[in-house]
């Protein structure tokens, strides 16, 4: 299937989707399709770090890749069940209270996604309450916390403050990213590291949970 | 062109630590070589933790206005206890950056900048962030400049920024922009519309080729001011033609005189 994964990970929109089409009505099991997709994936990711590929691949990639999966679904029913491949980890994300920028934020989202993790995107100016709740509820190995302007070191320090609090703290790690994240910052909002930019900190969590 | 001078921000790492360091020369030329390449107001963002925001936010106003008295200073905070200490430290009356629908911006710059009657760039998002759509931008817009009016600040010192997302996120962003653009100036004719553009290119390879392009564009639509690095020279060049081009430019004049004076078009060696 490497002309499958080829034309993924080469932005062939419409061949990928007629390929994927073309085994499911062969009868490939459909694990062995999305095995396809996620090497493919793995390239995308890479290109983005080598910068031949940008945010626009990024966003045609997950377009394709929801595509595939309304191809495959019908023929999965039944038999494995769910289409998404196993998560390495649960990843809750936002940008902070009083902050609204999403680009840096969406980035990681599919970054994230793309490298495995479960995302759960609680979108921006997100309240402290609601990373609390949202702790409880989903459970995640990390929490990211999104934001470009400093008066979000005021919310970032409350969300982190609020974990110890709660008394789990040192159950989950804390990320924070945004441009003018620095060494002074982290430490200040108690977080345990701080990124700049989105692969870094997609590279970071994966050695966290690793 | 209004030319508001981006680079003296605490949110850039080396003004930062020229921040911390009290560094003033640092900071001094920076003012000067944005001036000199034609910023007449110098944006100031302090971008430090809110305790220390108003000492450093005092500390940048008295060194950029020593170091060009002539620009105009563009106060870039959401803190009014910096804000305040920035204005009443200016010699000149500062241009306040910014006013948004946001709560806390409307609660707390509005009351300074009708107060002390400063400019005040107004950018189109609120509490909800910013609007898909033209329409949803001039709807936040139209409410806040029915404030300034309240407050007794004319429309000609607003400059309205009606704000850009990333080609890369969404092709349709740039025509929300441009559109965006013309139905302010239709609806408020004394605005100035203002425009951070590099953001159109984030996420983008040559990013350069993109700002230039949307700027080209972006005058079309009406914009008259803009925050950038003065000093990128084909960026200026382009904006200066751009603004020739629609008829803003009487007699070629300020086209000519750049030229004569090396300031745009390729660097020619002595």
């Amino acid at each position: 299937m490497q002309d499958l994964v080829k034309a993924v990970a080469d932005m062939m929109e419409d061949e990928a989707m007629a390929l994927t089409k073309k085994y499911v009505e062969q009868g490939v099991p459909p694990l062995q399709i999305i095995d396809a997709y996620k090497e493919a994936l793995g390239i995308i990711g890479k290109r983005f770090e080598q910068c031949t590929y940008f945010v626009p691949e990024l966003i045609l990639a997950g377009e394709m890749m929801k595509t595939a999966s309304e191809i495959i679904k019908p023929v999965m029913k039944g038999s494995q069940g769910d289409v998404e491949a196993p998560r390495i980890g649960r990843f809750l994300l936002g940008t902070v209270a009083g902050d609204i920028h999403d680009i840096g934020k969406d980035m990681v989202h599919m970054l994230m996604d793309i490298n495995g993790f479960e995302v759960k995107d609680l979108g921006v100016d997100v309240p402290a309450q609601r990373f609390w709740d949202e702790y409880k509820d989903f459970q995640p190995d990390i929490i990211g916390m999104s934001g470009l302007l400093t008066l979000a070191f005021e919310s970032m320090k409350e969300v982190a403050d609020g974990l110890k609090e709660m008394g789990v703290r040192d159950k989950v790690k804390v990320i924070i990213g945004g441009g003018q994240m620095d060494e002074h910052a982290c430490k200040y909002i108690g977080a345990d590291a701080f990124v700049t930019d989105a692969v870094a900190g997609v590279n970071l969590c994966k050695k966290w949970v690793s | 062109m209004i030319i508001i001078g981006e680079k003296i921000n605490g949110t850039r790492k080396k003004v930062a630590e020229a921040i911390r360091n009290r560094d003033a020369d640092f900071i001094r030329q920076l003012a000067e070589r944005q001036f000199e390449s034609g910023a007449s107001y110098l944006d100031i963002n302090a971008g430090s933790l809110p305790q220390r925001e108003p000492e450093d936010m005092v500390w940048l106003v008295e060194n950029v206005q020593q170091a060009v008295p002539e620009a105009i200073l563009c106060l870039d905070s959401a803190n009014k206890v910096a804000l305040k200490a920035g204005i009443e430290k200016a010699a000149k009356t500062p241009m306040i950056n910014s006013l948004s629908g946001e709560t806390f911006r409307i609660e707390g710059v509005l009351p300074l900048a009708c107060e002390f009657q400063t400019e005040l760039v107004v950018l189109a998002l609120d509490d909800n962030g910013i609007p898909k759509t033209s329409e949803g931008r001039l709807d936040i817009v139209r409410r806040l400049v029915e404030m300034t009016r309240k407050g007794g600040l004319p429309d000609e010192k607003l400059f309205v920024d009606p704000l850009v997302m990333a080609i890369s996120t969404g092709t349709e962003n740039g025509n929300i922009t441009l559109e965006t653009c013309r139905k302010l100036l239709e609806e408020f004719p004394k605005v100035h519309l203002t425009c951070g553009l590099s953001n159109i290119s984030f996420g983008m390879p040559l990013r350069p080729i993109l700002n230039q392009a949307f700027m080209v564009l972006a005058i079309q639509a009406g914009v008259d001011s803009t925050i950038i690095n003065p000093e990128e020279r084909e960026l200026r060049s382009i904006m200066m033609a751009a603004e020739t081009l629609v008829g803003k430019d009487r007699h070629c004049m300020n086209f000519n005189r750049a030229f004569r004076a090396g300031k745009i078009g390729p660097k020619v060696d002595l």
